[in-house]
């Protein structure tokens, strides 16, 4: 029982980062129709532009302000980065064949993957302990503060992100613009404004899961986009891919079966899992688990 | 202009024939690697671009033809030529058990499968399962070729086994082209929809190409395992298949652009060794401005022997 709670601790914790940078993921997916393999790396990037604003500008303060300020200051760097990205390297294939594209998404990978490479080295680098090490033993359940924080901020932006696409105006063209393109530029929304605000808002939540990532796993590398992206694409397709609620629900229980795997079974053979966990549910609901049942073929 | 692209294949085989004598042999060894990722990309070809599957783990097809080879050589001690049989025909066949609930995917759902069967067997090899893969570490000191009792250890040897395997691998691309699967495979890329309306069993020519992709990738696995005498799992990792990938929709799936991409890809970066760290971020780049430029691909493939006129738009499907 006592590792079946730790896990389910742990699970949580893995699934709010997943979940943050699936949205990501799905959202782009939604409108665009693309696999945008650079998300992934930009999460990674978030983590190093973190680390070296805490060192060069912040002065290594750990107070709740400074590492507010990190926060917001990484999460603007990778809007501007994903808005870039966006314009240069995805807007001017939207006619393109399908292909072309995705080649486009994995060059752009390569480049910020080996640019945080170039800028911050091959080695594995130490993410600053930006929150203290507290930890509460519930009769052997131990648990962190910083996956207490890490599970409410991930809850406040994903009901905060919900909020925003289910309720508002700019909401509604949003899910307009992933339902029909060229309807939604009909009623007059300006889809490539739409386009640039789905980047910056997957960009700056996929920031936050780079940090949280740093903040949890403490080791990042400049490689590790690959990996955490993967997942979180993965999660994104579990719960139904381009559908918001479905990334927050794909994420969590992807982090709750890794968890659980690595707690019965064994971490090495976490991504075997992970895979086959993919592939029975795209042969039993193709469309995910939130995903509308669409007469369009999978 | 009609004429040079009649003789350049011929040219091109002529100049591969010959080239060994002109080079030392660390630019041998660069020429090996050539003709195997050569005929790796063409293989992904025939999935990727003649098929139109969104197929990114040609890693795993590969890395199972030099795994079995490796195997076989080292642990049942048999000789290198006598592995190929098995090398081409385990992946063919694993090919086409895993293409076959899959095929109906959607483009990008079976791009994230073949992505995870790729990171699955890379795992399967670092994890040792059955105490064959060797680990992390692989597989080494294996044979070296020989034929009929004899030892034919130079690498010159090693360099004409891979270009034979090239040139059976041209002819395999240009006999598919002319015959019933290509048409098959080259319609229900265009318009899957209208393939099967006319009677094309569209899922029985996936899994043909899949196993006949597969099988050649292993060929070439095996010349990999004879050329360093070892293989090892990050040989086939997921980078490996993501680079095929992007060989063949760069070079625009047609022979000289996948020649070309495969050269630009791995044999530029020997030219240029002092901007080894530089390599990925400025294929990246090159990818970029490559699809933005010629979206198409750099030398967009074409089919048949149709007048240019004929043909609307062109080019791949999807």
């Amino acid at each position: 029982m006592d590792i079946f709670l730790q896990q389910l601790a742990n699970g949580l914790t893995i699934g709010s980062m997943f979940a943050l940078v699936a949205l990501g993921y799905t959202m782009v997916y939604g409108v665009m129709k693309l696999i945008n393999f650079a998300h992934g790396d930009m999460v990674a990037a978030s983590a190093f532009v973190g680390l070296t604003i805490y060192t060069q500008v912040m002065g290594q303060a750990t107070s709740l302000p400074a590492v507010i300020i990190i926060f917001l200051l990484s999460a603007l760097a990778m809007a501007c980065i994903g808005v870039i990205l966006e314009r240069i390297a995805y807007r001017p294939l939207r006619t393109a064949p399908r292909l072309s594209a995705v080649v486009s998404a994995l060059g752009a990978s390569l480049v910020i993957q080996n640019g945080i490479m170039l800028i911050w080295g091959p080695r594995m680098r130490i993410f600053p302990e930006l929150v203290p090490q507290i930890y509460w033993d519930f009769g052997g359940v131990v648990i962190s503060l910083i996956q207490v924080i890490i599970l409410v901020l991930s809850l406040v932006l994903m009901v905060t992100l919900y909020l925003f696409v289910e309720k508002t105006r700019m909401g509604a063209a949003i899910r307009a613009a992933s339902i029909d393109q060229d309807a939604a530029r009909l009623m007059g929304i300006n889809v490539n404004s739409i386009i640039a605000l789905i980047f910056i808002i997957g960009s700056s939540l996929g920031a936050v899961g780079g940090l949280f990532i740093g903040l949890y796993y403490r080791g990042i590398t400049f490689n590790m986009g690959w990996q955490y992206g993967l997942y979180a694409f993965i999660a994104a397709i579990i719960g139904g891919i381009g559908n918001i609620p479905g990334a927050m629900l794909g994420g969590m229980l992807l982090g709750l079966f890794n968890a659980f795997i690595a707690g019965y079974i064994s971490s090495t053979w976490s991504d075997a899992f992970t895979f086959i966990l993919l592939i029975v549910i795209l042969i039993v609901r193709p469309t995910g688990i939130l995903g509308e049942r669409v007469a369009e073929k999978v | 202009m009609e004429k040079l692209k009649r003789f350049s294949l011929p040219g091109f085989i002529l100049v591969m024939a010959v080239l060994p004598h002109l080079l030392d042999s660390s630019w041998q060894e660069v020429a090996i690697t050539f003709l195997v990722f050569s005929v790796v990309a063409l293989s992904q070809d025939i999935i990727l671009g003649k098929s139109g599957m969104f197929h990114m783990g040609q890693g795993l097809f590969f890395g199972m033809g030099a795994y079995a080879t490796a195997i076989l050589n080292n642990e049942f001690g048999w000789p290198i030529l006598a592995t190929i049989p098995v090398a081409i025909l385990v992946p063919a066949l694993i090919g086409i058990l895993l293409a076959g609930p899959i095929v109906h995917l959607r483009g990008d759902y079976l791009l994230v499968v073949t992505i995870g069967f790729n990171i699955v067997f890379v795992q399967v090899l670092q994890n040792n399962l059955g105490g064959v893969t060797g680990g992390p570490n692989g597989i080494f000191g294996l044979d070296s070729l020989s034929l009929l009792g004899v030892e034919l250890m130079s690498q010159l040897s090693v360099y004409y086994f891979a270009f034979a395997v090239l040139l059976l691998t041209f002819w395999v691309m240009r006999n598919l082209e002319g015959s019933k699967a290509g048409r098959a495979l080259h319609y229900l890329r265009e318009d899957q929809l209208a393939a099967e309306s006319i009677g094309i069993n569209t899922r029985v020519y996936k899994i043909f190409a899949f196993g006949l992709g597969a099988g050649l990738a292993g060929l070439a696995g095996t010349v990999f395992a004879v050329q360093y005498s070892a293989v090892s799992p990050e040989a086939f990792d997921f980078i490996q298949s993501v680079l095929f990938f992007s060989i063949v929709i760069v070079g625009g799936s047609s022979i000289p652009g996948v020649l070309l991409g495969v050269f630009v890809m791995f044999v530029v970066p020997e030219i240029f060794r002092e901007f080894a760290t530089w390599r990925y971020f400025i294929f990246g780049l090159a990818m970029i401005a490559a699809m933005i430029l010629r979206p198409r691909g750099i030398v967009p493939a074409t089919f048949g022997k149709i007048p240019k006129f004929l043909i609307k738009g062109g080019g791949h499907g999807a």
